[in-house]
């Protein structure tokens, strides 16, 4: 039993943790694209990721990147805007300095390793903008940053106690990387349809992005395929990010804790879970377009975050006296 | 690193050096560690202290114009030496003086004896902002309205003086115990040999002490530490203090108040709660009672503690004890109530309420400390001898349209402790704020937590003026 506030904190901590982690890793590959990649590309790649955050960029749109000053100058305000933009709610710093700051104040509920790990990693970052990264190699920034947040990961499955904080805090990575995963594969299908012919869409990258090629080219080859792509992020319950394995944490956070004070909201967030589950085992396959079916999954991972935040967060206190 | 150019004041006790420049007793060791090391291998000490603090985010909160800032306690990794006797002294005074402000306390919000018998005159007490009519008539677990207090002393050459004494939400002992830990890590070889009492176990003193206040006795209270949030700027500590106890850090928000009892918000429900380690201020506690306006408190908290369901560590109401008119009746309490004579003297306080003490105060502004009776960490006090004739003459207008919240006090030569500064060591004023709990039973931990005015010349050791932090090792026989 912990503080609801303490579970509400754990779980935001992961959930932004999570977030600016999974920025960095798509501003990585980003960066990584700018070095070679056509024009073209290097638009799409950028229209992703700002539709994947819902965010505009800051002329309103991305730009025609028609020459390689263009591109240059262009990218790094666009990098700016998503990685150290104090105004920008779903910037890395400030992702990473919502997670950090809830860490702080649940730091009683974490381990100090973890605690150092995090803390380390603000110091580093809170007085650096663009132009400390810019000039050499700014995909080592982001790859370096993204690291860390997964050594503070890994240091809290190596050092945390098994109990209610450990699970909220997997449940809001779990259900993070649900909503990160469907709102990439959302824009990637919406932009893929926009464009040109000749343009393969650079499914590649989702790959990369998900440590995925290993797996994709043992299951289907090395032809990159996005609807087996979409197959394998979506289905695949061994593979690290991938839909069916993020929705399988939910349901095991969800059991872990039990019925929160409001046992109503807690059997309907199981039952969501379930029937979340049961569309991507039984339904994928058959889909005719993945889209709806995507979009519904989507809209039922938000309710279940509404859910969650009723059973164990927000409960009315006038219906649950002492148990 | 040697010593020369250090600066020994014959009028200013060193608390490393006798007047001759030969090291105390207690210190020799210490001092024979500092001389074998080199300027390099200090740097790499101080540095290795300062980054510790740092990375464990032991920081303190400053509120600036646009939005607040965590800022770290600036340490000085040459510790301060107190010897077991001193200590014991020191232990002994602690305890006499905390007995006699409880014993004030029961008094004033009972039947007020000491005011009847002529000892501290009636409106110095009711008319101190600190006195709490709810509190009327209040009687607390075992007479305890002080559970925790920390007292500031400063030394001179006449020996030991209270300087303040902190009864409501005294902080600080967090750094004491993080100077402790950087500190012996990085001098662990000369820490070792110099045979040093332990601080460490504070934590678990706390426990018992919180536990003896429990209203319901039993053995196993249900304690949590309420803190205003992650804003306050002894945040840190709170969140140190709650680990140390194995408590729950809550906010009001986090509280309700039920038939008279009060629960805190779990993943599993409502569960009852014992005792309350307040660090809020008095005016936030409950806004039914105090200032309605309050967002930190919990609405029907003053309601269970009436009835005896929640002990408040402090008690509301303690300030009045601790209020700076109050503090100089202070040794009167302790014959009053005790029949014995103070062991720890008072600073001679002039109160400019009084038409000899304005007077007083008044001619000899430029030689004394001036004081807000509600002020504090430093904030809007004057001392004399720093001050510009202009800022004199300014205060003393303050001083003449209200008298009655002005002390003032003369100015002390507070002793001075080596500090590592720019390259060399240097004599800097400090002082000591020692905590002392109350339960059935009184506690101290050997240890206090020293603060020293970095500034030179400076006399000023709040953190929010300039101060910093020094370990202070108190020595085994």
């Amino acid at each position: 039993m912990i503080l609801s506030r303490t579970a509400q904190g754990l779980y935001w901590m992961s959930r932004y943790l999570d977030r600016a982690e999974h920025l960095c890793r798509l501003l990585a590959l980003q960066m990584e694209a700018l070095v070679d990649r056509p024009f073209r590309e290097v638009h799409f790649g950028w229209s992703r990721i700002y539709g994947n955050v819902h965010r505009q960029p800051p002329w309103g749109d991305i730009g025609e990147l028609e020459s390689d000053e263009g591109l240059i100058f262009d990218s790094y305000t666009l990098a700016e805007d998503l990685t150290f933009e104090r105004l920008n709610p779903g910037s890395v710093w400030s992702c990473f300095a919502v997670g950090r700051e809830n860490a702080r104040q649940m730091r009683a509920s974490i381990t100090e390793v973890m605690w150092l790990n995090l803390n380390r990693t603000y110091l580093r970052l809170q007085h650096m903008g663009i132009q400390d990264i810019w000039r050499i190699s700014p995909e080592s920034f982001y790859a370096e940053t993204a690291g860390a947040i997964s050594a503070f990961t890994g240091s809290a499955a190596d050092t945390m106690y098994r109990d209610e904080a450990w699970l909220f805090m997997r449940l809001g990575r779990a259900i993070e990387r649900v909503q990160q995963t469907m709102s990439l594969l959302l824009t990637q299908i919406a932009l893929s349809r926009q464009a040109e012919d000749t343009f393969d869409g650079d499914w590649g990258t989702l790959l990369r992005l998900y440590h995925a090629f290993d797996a994709y080219v043992y299951r289907h080859g090395v032809q990159v395929e996005p609807d087996h792509v979409l197959d394998l992020l979506v289905t695949d319950s061994l593979l690290p990010g991938a839909l069916a394995r993020s929705l399988g944490q939910v349901a095991e956070a969800l059991d872990g804790l039990g019925p929160g004070p409001d046992t109503g909201a807690s059997a309907d967030a199981a039952r969501l879970a379930g029937r979340v589950t049961a569309l991507v085992r039984y339904e994928w396959d058959g889909r005719d377009n993945p889209e709806p079916l995507l979009q519904e999954i989507n809209d039922h991972c938000r309710s279940m975050h509404d859910l969650v935040a009723a059973t164990y967060f927000d409960y009315p206190i006038e219906d649950f006296r002492q148990r | 690193m040697d010593f020369k150019g250090y600066g020994l004041d014959q009028t200013i006790f060193d608390e490393m050096f006798l007047p001759n420049g030969e090291p105390r007793v207690g210190s020799q060791r210490l001092h024979e560690a500092l001389l074998g090391l080199s300027q390099e291998e200090l740097a790499g000490i101080q540095e290795r202290v300062t980054h510790s603090f740092s990375t464990e985010g032991i920081t303190f909160t400053v509120y600036g114009d646009e939005e607040a800032e965590e800022r770290i306690i600036p340490v000085d990794c040459v510790p301060r030496i107190i010897t077991a006797a001193e200590w014991d002294f020191l232990e002994r005074g602690l305890v006499q003086r905390v007995t006699a402000l409880n014993r004030f306390l029961s008094d004033v919000y009972g039947d007020g004896r000491i005011i009847e018998d002529g000892v501290i005159p009636v409106d110095v007490v009711r008319g101190c902002p600190q006195y709490r009519v709810e509190m009327r008539g209040m009687e607390v677990p075992y007479g305890v309205w002080v559970a925790i207090c920390g007292t500031d002393l400063v030394r001179t050459n006449d020996g030991f003086f209270v300087l303040e004494d902190n009864l409501r939400v005294p902080s600080g002992v967090s750094y004491m115990i993080a100077n402790r830990k950087a500190v012996k890590a990085a001098l662990r070889r000369v820490y070792r040999s110099t045979r040093v009492r332990d601080v460490e176990h504070y934590g678990r003193l706390l426990r018992e002490t919180l536990r003896e206040l429990s209203p319901r006795g039993q053995p196993d209270p249900s304690i949590v530490l309420l803190t205003p949030g992650i804003y306050n700027s002894a945040f840190y500590e709170h969140m140190f203090l709650a680990g140390e106890l194995g408590a729950m850090l809550v906010e009001g928000r986090d509280l309700v108040v039920n038939d008279g009892f009060v629960y805190t918000r779990t993943t599993s429900g409502l569960r009852r709660v014992d005792v309350i380690y307040r660090r809020v201020d008095d005016d936030f506690l409950d806004p039914l009672v105090f200032r309605p306006d309050s967002l930190l408190g919990v609405p029907g908290l003053m309601h269970a503690y009436r009835l005896g369901n929640v002990t408040l560590a402090n008690a509301p109401g303690t300030g009045v004890a601790d209020d700076k008119s109050v503090y100089n009746y202070v040794p009167d309490m302790v014959r009053y109530y005790l029949g014995e004579e103070p062991l720890l003297q008072n600073v001679e306080t002039h109160l400019c309420r009084r038409p000899d003490g304005l007077e007083y105060t008044l001619d000899n502004l430029d030689k004394l400390v001036v004081k807000r009776v509600g002020g504090s960490g430093g904030y809007g006090m004057l001392v004399g001898p720093h001050a510009t004739p202009e800022e004199r003459e300014a205060y003393s207008r303050e001083i003449r349209a209200n008298p009655a919240d002005f002390i003032s006090q003369p100015t002390l030569a507070l002793s001075r402790a080596p500090c590592l500064v720019e390259g060399g060591f240097a004599p800097r004023h400090v002082d000591l704020r020692p905590f002392l709990l109350q339960g059935q039973h009184a506690r101290t931990v050997p240890g206090a937590f020293c603060r020293v005015a970095l500034r030179p010349g400076s006399l000023v050791v709040n953190s929010s003026q300039g101060g910093g932090g020094k370990d202070l090792w108190v020595l085994e026989e």
